[in-house]
């Protein structure tokens, strides 16, 4: 009998959120600075941090001697994980969709952003739209359902998008004579894409009148027909409510200036400005406005929007005021933003602690999720980072990444397990061959 | 061993002073091509290295740097990019890479280079004094929509500081790139997500349709050798009312083994196809780009064939890749014996080009090795290694001083020499830095 | 009045004496599929009806008798998801692709990249785009459609019909595949839920030519508005019909009213990820659901899940297939050789858990196509009993039918297959069917590929 319950606990042990001390690291907490010591987890949550810590009983000890570890990183510009084309871009307005109807938990992105340190993301909309789709935190937490990547209690978001990209379906390319030519969509100017903008939220606020009108009615006992829910314009009151985050993908510096302008006429702020590759221009105002900036550390050039990037945009921007954070908005950058946030270093001199927070505690700022993830505190998520150097030298490599005190990537694992994958792979491959006769081998001559 | 340096000095300074004469005094160099030496100088006249030593006079009108505590290295080279050819890829106007046509070996790059690009000062800040620039277009290198094109013309090796592209040239003919064609391997960024391939209905040929087509590409491009190899037969007997073909005469050094064909190849199978055709043509070759080397490898060691690899902070081209695939690349070259140099195939991330290098050493390969592929080896494999490539005496004085490895993101550039002229390290965007940062 | 019909059509005796109204088929074994199989028995059918079934079952007089002596007797097998009977849905060449019924909902041949739309781009929600929800496929059958014919020939007695195309294509039909002269007598049900689809067929990269919907959130989006207008249209409607008096009247929308009036949706699902995504879809629409594809149902994870939910599912039977002609070297993703692998797994492991299910042929219509397709999923671990019932009893209780077809029994259709040897067998051989009673023969087989593009290996066979 007793053989039975132990036999059972045994079982059910991995059910039960496991307690872990990571020990022997140098820990960068970001927030309360940098030791040496250990990292104690307790259901899936930072328990202690220390030079000396308090073992908790059955603890699994991962020692990370010489190893560095740091809060995970958090990618505030992302368009992983996502089904189908990431633009709505067939209508100037597409506030209706969102990206949290499309979640893909199986893209492999998922799996390479962990093993780069990354897991939090913010998945937005594409860039076509003036104002574009609702967006949506994630975790990476690979191997869940779509469901259970989402980011629990993350504020919703709504993607605007200024300059080049939201104009683009304005000025089609002519005809090549073959192919009739795609009918223009408003608007095709920067100006076009302003009006769009004031127009949108007109609406909105017209919609949310309608609705507090509503509203009050039903307070006073009455009972009329609600109005026709717009999905378009729901998020678009929220907006105006301060209930949702705006993220602006913007690159000019008088696009930058607008957009503030334009909310502040509309009662609400934007929460964070993105790529905002001129930013450093007209720092003191967006400092001023208390908007975020999430940036590229060195892309430049690559449009003629983003001819005067400059690399010291961070750096100028941070010194200035504004909360500032590097993110990818590409699938191979996430893999590496910690050597992002080290080029900040070199560019303007940021200082390390800086740096680290600009792809930590600062992108969870930007997205009001600071009370959970972005630094190592006692009482936030365990979204840890484990790498064997510094992670900001170039030479650095992950080792482990953990989400809610759970282990979801780790090198060594990933590393023995490639012999088995191959070889089952291969089984297939082999069986699959068998049922069908080969055609004619041998290697083809060449001209 | 002084007497030769004295007298030099004095030999120089009987002329008037020059700005391409300097001693660097107090660094740790890396010469690249022998042990790290502490606490030295370089002496550098008339843009040479001129001598390294432990105590070296400062000869008259010359310029002192003072470099303790720094270090200095080989300035570094690009071995891939489109430098002074494109300025801003979303803008055709401002791109000269990728022309039309098929057979293209005359279009000559160096001639079409503005040495006025902002991308130059940009990347001598980064340390990089000089750079092959190519003239095949982006990804896949062709023009959208153009017939296929296989021969982009002839890359150049220059400096990044010059005031005209004469000034900046080193080899102003220093490969003919060849767009091999392709089977199977998509260019550019990989395969399709399947999703989206299944919904494009695939690629509409069969593989034997594909082969097909391929085999017919590479016999039109054999053919193409072939008609060269006919002029050049016919030129050597001055054969009466031949007509200069400025075709075949771009071919001609190539065909006397003097120039290197620069051939795009990302598979295994099409390095090997690569590589025999180049045998069969009795030409030397350099691989370019090659994703994946596999089989390829011991191929290219047997037959010396040199690789400039891409970007190391790539994705793996597969979904079932191993998430390091790109990473790891640069060492199984290495542990094959492969000789390679780094290059970026995009303006935009040149300067990052020792960062790429670094990420090599995180998942294998040696230290050494890697700053190897960024100084000496491509001097080498481009035909320089004599001029440029490693701090040695007689060489070209291109080269940096840093404040640590230079492969560290977080080492600033404190000097850069080219030619044994300090270039300054400001570019539109450093301006564009002091000015904002101080607005009132 | 029944004697004045039966007056009207004396004359037509003659024409249908083809068709007895009374036969009896005797000496046979009978799968009745709800019942016991009765190893050497007769079906009776009087006027398209079931009259009798058994070991003894009596003959009328007069009945026409078949000597079944050897044969099998079936019933018809139902098409869960067909467009059948709409000739302008057939696919365009050869298969369609899988989890649509037709390889592209946009009607003729038009190539995908160059669709020109005959309405002005949608510029949103508000102009309902490639909806069409008030059709009833009933009211587009075309008895001339010559896939009946094919079809029949392989077994199928039944179709259930949908009008495959946009993005609402309104509701499918069950009817029955006799050759007939009016549409009218082929109808089983006229509506039996909403064909939905979440893409337009062509590109990825659609492009805004196309109007709103482009993405697939977009049509998510859009899918979604339109039932949360019909919400409001109803209740609109409702507090209008209870008192017009001083309220603005409600715009009549035939697109809301098509959406109202279906009792379930149609949602395509294939990945695992799709089908997570549709279900939750569908439970925040509050409508019933039916999904369709199913072509990763064989992942561990997709029968609780599905059970989870309770709802039923239609599964392709057009399983992945390795590659024709593929690069010896290009490299399969491990997902897509276990697709090849397990896929035909799927109904074995749905039965297991007692999930509900039903077999489509989604495009085969050659009788060896269907017989190859089943019979992998048989081979991969479906029982054979199960199978048969797939594609008889379930589908007509997933569509509410149960109650007069899927089944050999007693006042049931009289829809039947009869073989010679058990069904899905290689060397089976379908002798005659049945629909409403009348007797059709299978027609000649197509010859293997026909139509459906060269082979470029002669000698590998598929």
């Amino acid at each position: 009998m007793r053989k039975f319950w132990v036999a059972a606990l045994v079982t059910l042990a991995p059910l039960y959120a496991e307690n872990i001390v990571i020990q022997n690291a140098t820990i960068m907490t970001v927030t309360k600075g940098t030791l040496q010591g250990s990292v104690v987890i307790k259901d899936g949550k930072i328990a202690e941090v220390g030079e000396k810590v308090m073992m908790p009983q059955n603890a699994t000890i991962i020692d990370a001697a010489g190893q560095y570890v740091i809060p995970s990183i958090i990618d505030c510009h992302s368009h992983i994980a996502v089904d189908g084309n990431i633009n709505e871009g067939s209508v100037a307005v597409s506030s209706m969709v969102n990206i949290k109807d499309v979640i893909n938990p199986e893209d492999i992105a998922i799996y390479r952003a962990l093993a780069g340190g990354v897991t939090t993301a913010n998945i937005l909309h594409g860039s076509a739209n003036p104002i574009g789709g609702q967006t949506i935190v994630l975790k990476m937490r690979w191997g869940k359902d779509a469901q259970g990547m989402i980011f629990e209690g993350a504020v919703p978001g709504i993607k605007f998008a200024l300059g080049e990209n939201p104009k683009r379906p304005g000025n089609p390319p002519f005809s090549r004579g073959i192919r009739p030519t795609v009918p223009a969509r408003y608007p095709a100017t920067r100006m076009g894409v302003e009006d769009t903008i004031r127009e949108a939220l007109n609406e909105a606020k017209a919609y949310k009148a309608e609705w507090d009108e509503y509203a009050a009615k039903v307070a006073r006992g009455e009972h009329p027909i609600p109005p026709r829910k717009d999905l378009k314009l729901e998020p678009l009151k929220e907006v105006l409510e301060g209930k949702r985050y705006v993220h602006a993908h913007c690159y000019r510096e008088d696009e930058i200036l607008m957009l503030l302008r334009v909310a502040d006429d509309y009662g609400f702020k934007i929460r964070t400005l993105q790529h905002v590759l001129e930013g450093y221009k007209v720092a003191a105002e967006i400092a001023a406005s208390g908007t975020g900036a999430s940036t590229f550390s060195d892309w430049y050039a690559f449009k003629i929007e983003a001819n005067d990037a400059i690399p010291y945009n961070a750096a100028i921007m941070q010194k200035k005021g504004v909360l500032v954070s590097l993110n990818s908005d590409d699938a191979e950058l996430m893999r590496h933003l910690n050597t992002e946030a080290a080029k900040a270093m070199k560019y303007g001199g940021v200082s390390e602690t800086d740096a680290l927070a600009m792809v930590t505690i600062n992108p969870a700022r930007q997205l009001g999720i600071d009370n959970r993830v972005g630094s190592i505190e006692v009482g936030k998520d365990a979204d840890l980072a484990i790498y064997d150097k510094d992670p900001l030298s170039d030479y650095a490599k992950v080792e482990k990444v953990l989400i809610d005190g759970r282990v979801y990537f780790d090198r060594e694992s990933d590393l023995s397990g490639r012999p088995a994958k191959a070889l089952e792979k291969q089984k297939l491959i082999d069986k699959e061959k068998q049922s069908r006769p080969r055609p004619s081998g041998g290697r083809r001559p060449i001209g | 061993m002084r007497l030769p340096g004295i007298l030099m000095v004095c030999a120089l300074a009987a002329g008037a002073a020059t700005n391409n004469s300097v001693l660097i005094r107090g660094a740790d160099v890396y010469p690249v091509t022998s042990a790290p030496v502490k606490g030295v100088s370089i002496l550098v006249l008339d843009g040479k290295i001129a001598e390294i030593g432990a105590k070296i006079a400062l000869p008259k009108g010359v310029r002192l740097v003072d470099a303790r505590g720094l270090r200095v290295y080989p300035g570094m080279i690009d071995s891939a990019t489109q430098l002074g050819l494109s300025e801003i890829p979303a803008i055709r106007e401002t791109v000269d890479t990728g022309d039309l046509g098929e057979f293209m070996p005359q279009l000559r790059a160096l001639s079409s280079v503005n040495p006025d690009s902002e991308h130059f000062p940009v990347v001598r800040i980064a340390g990089i004094t000089s750079v092959i620039t190519l003239p095949a277009g982006g990804e896949g290198g062709g023009r959208f929509g153009a017939p296929r094109q296989y021969i982009s013309g002839q890359a150049a090796l220059i400096h990044t500081y010059g005031w005209t592209w004469e000034d900046m040239a080193i080899s102003g003919s220093a490969a003919v790139y060849v767009q091999f064609p392709t089977l199977g391997a998509r260019g550019g960024r990989g395969p399709l997500p399947e999703s989206i391939a299944e919904l494009a209905g695939g690629t509409g040929a069969t593989f034997t349709q594909m082969l097909r087509t391929y085999q017919q590409e590479v016999a039109k491009l054999a053919e193409f050798f072939d008609e060269a190899r006919r002029y050049q037969k016919a030129k050597a007997a001055n054969a009466p009312g031949l007509v200069r073909d400025l075709k075949y005469e771009a071919m001609l050094p190539v065909l006397d083994g003097k120039l290197p064909l620069a051939v795009a190849a990302a598979t295994p199978r099409l390095i090997h196809d690569a590589i025999q055709f180049a045998d069969k043509q009795h030409v030397k070759i350099v691989i370019m780009q090659p994703r994946e080397l596999g089989s390829a490898a011991a191929e290219l060691k047997a037959k010396n064939v040199p690789v400039v690899l891409g970007m190391v902070l790539a994705l793996p081209h597969q979904q079932d890749d191993p998430y390091d695939q790109a990473f790891t690349l640069p060492d199984e070259a290495y542990k094959a014996g492969v000789k390679f140099a780094f290059g970026t195939f995009d303006n935009e991330f040149v300067r990052n080009l020792p960062y790429q290098a670094a990420t090599a050493v995180a998942f294998g390969l040696p230290q050494d090795e890697a700053l190897k592929a960024v100084t000496i080896n491509p001097a080498q494999i481009w035909g320089v290694g004599d001029q440029l490539g490693s701090l040695e005496k007689g060489k070209s004085a291109d080269l940096m001083v840093t404040t640590g490895d230079p492969l560290e993101i977080q080492t600033q550039v404190k000097h850069v020499l080219i030619r044994g002229q300090e270039i300054e390290l400001t570019s539109k965007q450093t301006r564009l830095y002091e000015r904002y940062l101080n607005r009132q | 009045m029944r004697k004045l019909v039966a007056a009207l059509l004396l004359p037509w005796a003659w024409a249908i004496a083809e068709n007895p109204r009374t036969l009896a088929i005797r000496n046979a074994k009978i799968v009745t599929v709800s019942g016991p199989v009765v190893n050497k028995g007769t079906v009776v059918v009087r006027n398209g009806l079931i009259e009798a079934v058994g070991e003894n079952a009596p003959i009328p007089a007069g009945a026409w008798t078949i000597d079944g002596e050897g044969m099998t007797i079936y019933p018809g097998l139902i098409d869960s998801l067909s467009t059948v009977g709409i000739p302008s849905l057939a696919p365009a060449a050869g298969r369609g692709g899988r989890g649509q019924a037709a390889a592209s909902p946009t009607p003729a041949t038009t190539p995908a990249t160059a669709v020109a739309p005959a309405a002005p781009p949608a510029k949103g929600p508000e102009d309902r785009p490639a909806t069409t929800s008030w059709v009833l496929a009933a009211d587009e059958i075309d008895p001339s459609d010559r896939r009946i014919e094919s079809v029949r020939s392989a077994g199928f007695t039944t179709a259930v019909t949908f009008p495959a195309r946009g993005i609402f294509g309104g509701q499918g039909s069950i009817i029955d595949l006799v050759s007939a002269e009016r549409a009218g007598e082929m109808v089983v049900v006229p509506a039996v839920g909403q064909y939905l689809a979440v893409s337009r067929g062509g590109t990825a990269f659609g492009g805004f030519g196309a109007g709103f919907p482009n993405a697939l959130m977009g049509y998510i989006a859009y899918i979604r508005q339109v039932y949360l207008d019909a919400e409001h249209y109803k209740l609109v409607k409702e507090a209008y019909a209870r008192d017009p008096r001083g309220m603005e009247r409600p715009e009549y929308d035939r697109a809301l009213e098509g959406v109202l009036e279906s009792k379930r949706i149609l949602l395509p699902a294939n990945r695992l990820v799709e089908m997570d995504r549709m279900l939750r879809f569908a439970a925040e629409l509050k409508q019933p659901v039916i999904l369709y594809g199913m072509r990763e149902a064989y992942r561990a994870e997709a029968a609780p899940l599905l059970k989870k939910y309770g709802s039923p599912v239609l599964v392709s039977l057009h399983w992945s297939e390795p590659p024709r002609d593929p690069d010896p070297e290009a490299e399969r993703t491990m997902r897509s050789l276990e697709d090849v692998d397990q896929g035909p797994a799927a109904p074995s492991l749905l039965q297991k858990a007692g999930v509900p299910f039903a077999l489509y042929s989604d495009g085969l219509d050659q009788p060896r196509d269907l017989q190859r397709a089943v019979k992998k999923a048989i081979d991969a671990g479906l029982a054979r009993q199960d199978a048969i019932r797939a594609l008889t009893l379930s589908p007509a209780e997933i569509y509410g039918v149960a109650d007069r077809m899927g089944s050999i029994a007693v006042g049931k259709i009289a829809n039947l297959v009869v073989t010679k040897g058990d069904l899905f067998y290689d060397h089976t051989q379908i002798e005659m069917i049945f629909v409403d009673g009348k007797q059709y023969k299978p027609a000649a087989e197509q010859p293997a590929d026909g139509g459906r593009g060269a082979n470029e290996e002669p000698g590998v066979s598929q």
